[in-house]
Formats: C-alpha cells, sequence, structure tokens
C-alpha cells in the first residue's frame, strides 16, 4: 500500500453495523503470529472474503484456497487495501501460525491481504457459529458444512452475501463485486458516459450493442 | 439545554421534511461538480436526490414485543391510487440511455413494433411515510411515488407501456433494505430486459425503462385481433398483474419495506368499465369503486424514540395489512365487486373467508386465477362448494381461499342478497393482535383477530353504478398447447439447512446464479415441468415462473397422483406446492429469448436462493453455446464429501 493510500484511507463501519456484537472482537493469530483483533482489525470498515479451512486438509480446501488464488489475480489492485481474504481455520490445535505460514507458503499464497489466522478454539466456534449460522445446533456443529462457502462482509455498507466456493469464478467475483463499497454518483455518471460512447459506437457500427449478454 | 438550541432543532425539521432542502440542493451541485459537467438532463433524472435529506431513517426497535393496539374499523377502504401517464424526459430509446443515467440493460426488443409506447408512467422507489393507522404515528417505508401500496399501473392489450422506475433510494441506509432495485412485473410477457431479472439491480440516483408490450403472447401467431386488443392469442390474457423488487438477497427486506404495487391491464372482455360494449364479459370493472384491489402484507410495528411508529424487521408480523390498512371498513352497495386479492408477502399463506351476518361462510366466486380467467367461474363456500378449496390436501378451511405469496385470486362477492345495514367479514385463519374490541358485535364464532376487513351493506345510491348483469357461465376458452417437446423437473429441496433447486441430474441442487443458466431452451418449444415439493419439511413453496402461464396437468402428494383441485386447474404461474406436493404443468415458450427464473416466492427462500435462471434462446447455436456454460451445482457436493471424509 502506498503512503499516501495508507494515510487517507480511513475504514469507517456503517452506522448500522453491528461491530462486535456480532463478530466479536476475538484475538486470532495470522501466519505471521501478529495478534489482530477480529472486528477492530480485521472487519471494522472493511470488506473481505471469509473461508474455513485447516492445513492438513487434501479435500475441498486446496480446492478453494486454488480458487481463491485465482480470484486473487482479479482482485489484486485492491487486495490488501480495502479487500482482503481470511481463511479460518477449523482446526486451531494443530494450525499454528507456523503451520499456516508453511500452508500458505507451499500453495504460494501467503499474499498482501490474504491472512490465514487461527486462535483459541472457542473463539474461532463462535465466529464460525456468527458467520455461518443456521440456527440449527445439529447443523451448525457440522464441521463440513461450511466448506462449500465464501462468507462476503462489507462492514462500511453493513451488508454481507455469500458464494459457493464451487461456483465458476465470474460468479464468485460478481457477488464479491456485489458487496463493493457504493460508487460516488458522481463515478457512476463518468463510467455511464464512457460506456455510452461505445454502445454508440457499436450501434452505429453493427446495429446492435455486442457487449451485453441476452 | 438553552432555549434558542431546541427552537433551532425543531426548525430544521420542518424545513427539511417534504421539500429538498438548501443543503442538498448544494450538494447535488457538488455532486455534479465532482463528475467534471454539469448536465442539466442529469440533474432532472436524479432531481429526487434531495429525497435523501428529507425523511429521517428510523431508529431500531426492539423485536419480540406485540405492535401497539389498534381500534378495529376505523379506516375507509380504498383501493390504491393510481399511477399518473406522463411523458417521459428524456425520450425511452431502444438501447440504453446510460448518458442520461439509465442503467445499463440489453436493448429492448421488437422495439421497432411496440414503440412509442402509448402509455409511459414515470415511477420512483423512494423513501416515504405511510400512517398505516390513525392510532399510529407515521412508518417510514420505502415507497414507490411516495405511496403504500405502490400505485396501481393500468394498461390496455394492444397498448404498449413503459414505465421508467427510478432508484431515488438513500445513498447510504441504515434500514434493513439495500438501495438496489430491479423491479419485476409478475407476470408479464415481455422481454428479459424488462422482467427484473434478481441479479440486474442498479443502484441509487439512476434509473431504467421497463417495457411493457401488453400483447398477449403468441405474438407472431396471430398477427392482429379486432378490438384494437393487438397482436397475440386474446386466449393468453391476463388481468391482474403485480410489480414488485426482485433484488437477489434483498427481495424480502426490500418487499417488507413497501416496494410493491399492482399493475392491471384491460381488453375488451375485461375493458375497465360495465357499460355493454362488443366482446365484454361485463363484470363489476371501475377501479376504485366496484373493482379493488385487496393487497394483503404482514407487519409488525414498534413505537420508536423518534416518535414514529415503525417496521420491525420480522417475516410474520402480527398485524395484517389491507391496501396499507389496518382492520379498514368499506361501503358495499347492494350489488356485485369485484375484488382482486394478492398476497404481497413476504412469506405468509392466507386462508379466507366471506362470513356472513349470521356467521355462516359467504360464496365468493373465483373468476380468475394469478390473472388469468377461468373457463367457468368457481364459486367457493363452506356448502356444496366447498370441495372447491383450492387444495390437495385435507380442506384447511372449510370455504377457504388459500392464497400463498404473490397468488392472485380475483373473486367477485354479490352483497344483493343481504338487506340494508348488514355487516359482512373477511377473515383470515390466523389471529392478529388488535388491543381493542370490535366497535360492532361480531358474528357468532368471530374472532375480532381473524378480520381482515368489514362490509356495510347499504342500498344503491341513484348516482352509484346499477349491478353489473349475473357473471358469465363461459369466461374464457383455454388456449390449446402444442404437443410436447421435452419434459424436465425441478425439485424444491432443503440441503445441509439450505435452500435449493434440483435438477433431474443433480445430487445436491443449485443456488442463483446470475451468470450460468439451470436450463436452457429453444425459443417456440413446449415442455412440461413438474415440479416437486418432495421432502415432507412442512415448507409450502409457491412456485413462480415467470414469463409464461402454464396450466397444471397433474398434482401429486408424496408422489401420489391426485385430481387437479378446481383452483388448480386454470392457468397459472404460481403453483403452491406445500409439504409433499408436487405438480406436472405444461407451458410454450414464445416471442421471446433471454434470461427468466424460477424460484419458490415465499422470499426468505428465494433470497437464500431456492431460485435458479433458465433460458430462452433464439437457434440451435445459441442453444449449444448455452448448455456449454450451464450451471454446475454438483461440485460442491462432492467437495464437501471429501471435507466430511477427512474431517471424521
Amino acid at each position: 500500500m502506498d503512503r499516501r493510500e495508507l494515510l487517507s484511507r480511513v475504514f469507517e463501519p456503517h452506522p448500522a453495523s453491528p461491530g462486535v456484537t456480532r463478530y466479536t472482537n476475538a484475538v486470532l493469530r495470522t501466519q505471521d503470529n501478529e495478534a489482530v483483533k477480529f472486528y477492530d482489525d480485521l472487519i471494522r470498515g472493511k470488506q473481505c472474503v471469509i473461508n474455513f479451512m485447516y492445513a492438513e486438509c487434501h479435500g475441498s480446501c486446496p480446492a478453494v484456497t486454488q480458487t481463491l488464488k485465482t480470484i486473487y489475480r482479479e482482485l489484486k489492485p485492491r487486495m490488501g487495501k480495502d479487500l482482503f481474504f481470511y481463511s479460518i481455520t477449523i482446526k486451531p490445535e494443530n494450525d499454528t501460525p507456523a503451520a499456516l505460514k508453511h500452508y500458505a507458503e507451499m500453495r504460494n499464497v501467503d499474499l498482501p491481504g490474504w491472512y490465514f489466522l487461527t486462535g483459541d478454539p472457542n473463539d474461532l466456534k463462535t465466529i464460525r457459529y456468527r458467520l455461518f449460522n443456521m440456527d440449527h445446533p445439529g447443523l451448525d456443529s457440522d464441521l463440513a458444512l461450511h466448506s462449500g462457502y465464501l462468507r462476503i462482509i462489507n462492514d462500511g455498507r453493513n451488508s454481507w452475501g455469500m458464494a459457493q466456493a464451487f461456483a465458476s469464478n465470474r460468479n464468485i467475483l460478481r457477488r464479491i463485486a456485489w458487496q463493493d463499497p457504493p460508487k460516488s454518483y458522481a463515478e457512476r455518471v463518468i463510467e455511464s458516459r464512457a460506456r455510452q460512447i461505445l454502445i454508440d459506437e457499436e450501434v452505429k457500427k453493427y446495429g446492435y450493442r455486442r457487449d451485453v449478454m441476452s | 439545554m438553552p432555549k434558542k438550541k431546541a427552537k433551532d432543532r425543531q426548525g430544521v425539521v420542518e424545513k427539511t421534511e417534504g421539500t429538498i432542502s438548501r443543503r442538498s440542493v448544494l450538494k447535488i451541485g457538488a455532486v455534479a461538480g465532482a463528475a467534471g459537467v454539469l448536465a442539466p438532463n442529469m440533474l432532472t433524472s436524479n432531481e429526487a436526490l434531495g429525497f435523501q435529506q428529507t425523511i429521517a431513517e428510523p431508529v431500531t426497535c426492539a423485536n419480540g414485543q406485540p405492535s401497539p393496539p389498534h381500534h378495529p374499523f376505523v379506516q375507509n377502504f380504498a383501493a390504491p391510487f393510481p399511477a399518473d401517464d406522463h411523458p417521459l424526459n428524456p425520450q425511452p430509446t431502444e438501447f440504453a440511455n446510460l448518458g442520461a443515467g439509465e442503467a445499463d440493460r440489453a436493448a429492448h426488443p421488437r422495439w421497432a413494433q411496440f414503440a412509442p409506447a402509448h402509455f409511459t408512467y414515470d415511477v420512483s422507489a423512494a423513501p416515504g411515510l405511510h400512517t398505516f393507522h390513525p392510532d399510529f404515528s407515521p412508518t417510514y417505508l420505502w415507497t414507490f411515488n411516495g405511496q403504500f401500496p405502490g400505485p396501481t399501473i393500468f394498461g390496455k392489450y394492444g397498448k404498449s407501456g413503459i414505465v421508467r422506475f427510478r432508484n431515488n433510494l438513500p445513498v447510504t441506509t441504515t434500514t434493513f433494505g439495500r438501495n438496489e432495485i430491479t423491479i419485476h412485473l409478475h407476470n408479464g410477457h415481455h422481454g428479459s430486459e424488462s422482467d427484473g431479472f434478481a441479479g440486474d439491480f442498479f443502484g441509487t440516483g439512476f434509473w431504467k425503462d421497463n417495457l411493457y408490450p401488453n400483447v398477449y403472447a403468441g405474438i407472431d401467431t396471430f398477427p392482429g385481433n379486432p378490438g384494437g386488443d393487438g397482436v397475440g392469442n386474446p386466449q393468453e390474457k391476463m388481468g391482474s398483474f403485480w410489480y414488485h423488487d426482485h433484488r437477489a438477497e434483498f427481495t424480502l427486506n426490500n418487499n417488507v419495506l413497501g416496494l410493491n404495487g399492482m399493475y392491471i391491464v384491460y381488453d375488451s372482455t375485461d375493458p375497465g368499465h360495465e357499460n355493454p360494449s362488443a366482446g365484454s364479459l361485463q363484470l363489476p370493472g371501475y377501479y376504485g369503486v366496484t373493482d379493488f384491489p385487496i393487497e394483503l402484507v404482514d407487519h409488525r410495528f414498534c413505537a420508536t424514540a423518534n416518535g414514529r411508529t415503525e417496521l420491525v424487521n420480522a417475516a410474520g408480523g402480527d398485524k395484517f395489512i389491507v391496501n396499507g390498512m389496518l382492520q379498514p371498513k368499506m361501503t358495499v352497495r347492494r350489488r356485485k365487486y369485484r375484488f382482486r386479492i394478492l398476497n404481497t408477502g413476504p412469506t405468509q399463506t392466507y386462508d379466507l373467508t366471506l362470513i356472513k351476518p349470521d356467521g355462516s361462510v359467504g360464496t365468493m366466486v373465483v373468476i380468475a386465477t394469478d390473472a388469468n380467467f377461468l373457463e367457468h367461474p368457481i364459486p367457493v363456500d363452506a356448502g356444496a362448494n366447498a370441495g372447491n378449496s383450492n387444495s390437495t390436501t385435507a380442506p384447511i378451511v372449510p370455504g377457504g381461499l388459500r392464497v400463498s405469496v404473490a397468488e392472485r385470486f380475483d373473486v367477485v362477492i354479490d352483497f344483493a342478497e343481504f338487506p340494508a345495514g348488514s355487516k359482512l367479514y373477511l377473515k383470515e385463519n390466523r389471529t392478529m393482535f388488535v388491543g381493542n374490541p370490535s366497535p360492532d358485535p361480531l358474528p357468532p364464532g368471530l374472532n375480532i383477530g381473524n378480520v381482515l376487513m368489514q362490509f356495510n351493506v347499504v342500498n344503491r345510491e341513484p348516482w352509484f353504478p346499477v349491478d353489473t348483469p349475473p357473471i358469465p357461465s363461459t369466461l374464457c376458452t383455454y388456449p390449446t398447447q402444442p404437443t410436447t417437446d421435452n419434459t424436465w423437473e425441478w425439485q424444491f429441496v432443503l440441503v445441509g439447512g439450505r435452500f435449493r433447486v434440483k435438477r433431474p441430474f443433480d445430487t445436491v441442487g443449485c443456488t442463483f446464479d446470475p451468470d450460468h443458466s439451470a436450463h436452457c431452451m429453444l425459443q417456440g418449444t413446449t415442455e412440461e415441468w413438474l415440479l416437486n415439493n418432495n421432502i415432507a419439511s412442512g415448507w409450502t413453496h409457491p412456485v413462480h415462473i415467470h414469463f409464461e402461464e402454464g396450466r397444471t396437468l397433474k398434482r401429486f402428494v408424496n408422489g401420489v397422483e391426485v385430481p387437479v383441485p378446481p383452483l388448480h386447474s386454470g392457468r397459472k404461474d404460481v403453483y403452491r406446492l406445500e409439504a409433499g406436493q408436487g405438480a406436472l404443468i405444461k407451458m410454450s415458450f414464445r416471442d421471446y429469448s433471454g434470461r427468466y427464473l424460477i424460484h419458490c416466492h415465499n422470499m426468505a427462500h428465494e433470497d437464500n436462493f431456492m431460485m435458479v435462471r433458465w433460458d430462452i434462446v433464439p437457434d440451435q447455436a445459441a442453444l449449444d453455446a448455452c448448455v456449454a456454460d450451464q450451471q454446475i451445482c454438483e461440485a460442491e457436493m462432492l467437495a464437501k464429501e471429501n471435507y466430511r471424509e477427512e474431517v471424521a
């Protein structure tokens, strides 16, 4: 992140954000063994994509990690600035920060803005419950149930959504974009006008628009 | 506190309520300035950005408390105000007019055929205050043109219409709604760019033109009809449509906040008046006089610190609202009336009965199901016609008319048999919280908490329209459906706590993916779809299919075929599947190609993505491309299985 951006960037939570009452402020550790507060440091005012995994997993976790790695490339300019990936372990007893560091390095995903998190098992259970709560004790205690989902949060606009981790990359990117910070009216007007010029050219040339799907 | 400060604060409130404050005008200027240009048409399109300053958002209120009490039969029942037909500036265009602030969309298909539009409506989604009952303070809602329910929009077959939906919702909101909208006309026959596809939502400050050609299906096979009804097969006539927000993930929230209304289309059989005219069925037909929508919704209210009575975000309220009123009274003359009953949700199913003064169940003659006339009117009562209850399970309420979310039933009630001074009641099976006794003695066995509205019968005054002739025994003939090209199955399931739509070959099911179609078909084909709610989960799934009306060929309960109940035998677009029920329906896909949806209309379910996209494609090449890019819903389950093995 360049210095000017760092200084000018203010992560403002939405006035209606439930804050720590939903997300908790549990202290977690990153793959670099930094202590972070879950709400204050990771969620507050930011947009993030959260999944659950563990390092020794050989089934779906590497596949989800691979998917995230692919979409990371698309989102690179924003990563670590206003968009973050959090991969939270469900086996904190095995996954020390060092183990997660190893996992991340091995898969070439030790990247800016992508944190692998571990912490107190009960804290992680609470967080998992808060993010994927289905009000069903049996389902909520099933560790396997959330492996296929990504929770997308934007605390700055108090919104959250979900994506299926095995949907197409195009779909996941769209789901993330659905929670993007709203562009200002001015920005959208500028975009619209630029787009209008393209439309006019295409319509003039072909008689129809080629860039829109049916 | 110093006196002056308090006064100032008061002044601010007065100045900003209802007008665009100077500050907000300056803000608009600043925004436009930031865009580098100050285009007048841009400001016109978004003039109501000023709305954002005028109405303070609600303060949070505690959940779990009953609503405040209210006094029954205080308000006079009325139809929602109609929308004004007025010219649009800038003119509607075939291609999206992004430069003037329109949201991006595909070009309007059949533009040369249906433009310029005969009707144009300018409808703005913006915050508004609505008083549900005189006992309540105003309630903050998201409204269309400031009114709740949304203004009734009128159309006529053969005359195309364009509705410009503007998004003037707040830029930031602390309400439970989402300030992005995509308006679906349920269940119009038009291009998919005007269909309010759930992924096509647009943000604050923008607008979008929806082109509603107001044509019968079968445009190319029926080039023209007498009586000015335009093209298409008149047997495909529909009347009572409704429009509502369809924003993916937030349909429930935005509809609870008020973004819905009625859309009524007339033709020569149902011309919107009662005078004899060529082809007219002469049904009660003066809107707001003898023809009323009954738009049902349930809400929970709370009195908040800001002096308003606000909505609590809870699906399943304890007050049942009729046309934005609470237990209104309606003065009816001794003649026939038409009611277009619509359940706007968000989740609950109504069981309605008409209660006569002696406490027995009266007759409601159903003339249309989901906007389509029945071939023969079907009376529903507790006596000889009790079997006309429209459920395949055991009778729920004798003589009850079951209305799940988004279903419409047009009924005619004849008040001529009751002497002046009689009071009848529309009863709902569930009980609401009233908190005050009825001012009038109720018929035996009727609890005030079950009353939706009261009918006071009076003699017809000389100025009031005379009664219409008896309802014709034949209202229409159903179109003959072509032979079936393909069969298909959709199952509505709950897997791992998540609502899904499952195709024949899926093991898990699909959630909503705006980018991929779950089923592709060629334009002009006819398919039989088996809709199945085959989990005895207790959930009712009112399954809605966009764009085309279907006929129910068979009904099933737990896989066993049962006779099709009379009220499911007509043309419909919402197929109510109670636990374990199934329906085999048949429909043709004509006239347009594009993206459409099938989903459960319980809005809590569709927001949890019990919804998939299906596509109509124009030719074989497009079909191949569509199939190649079809939604894949399997991988997730496979991965999950791997994962589960490892965790265990």
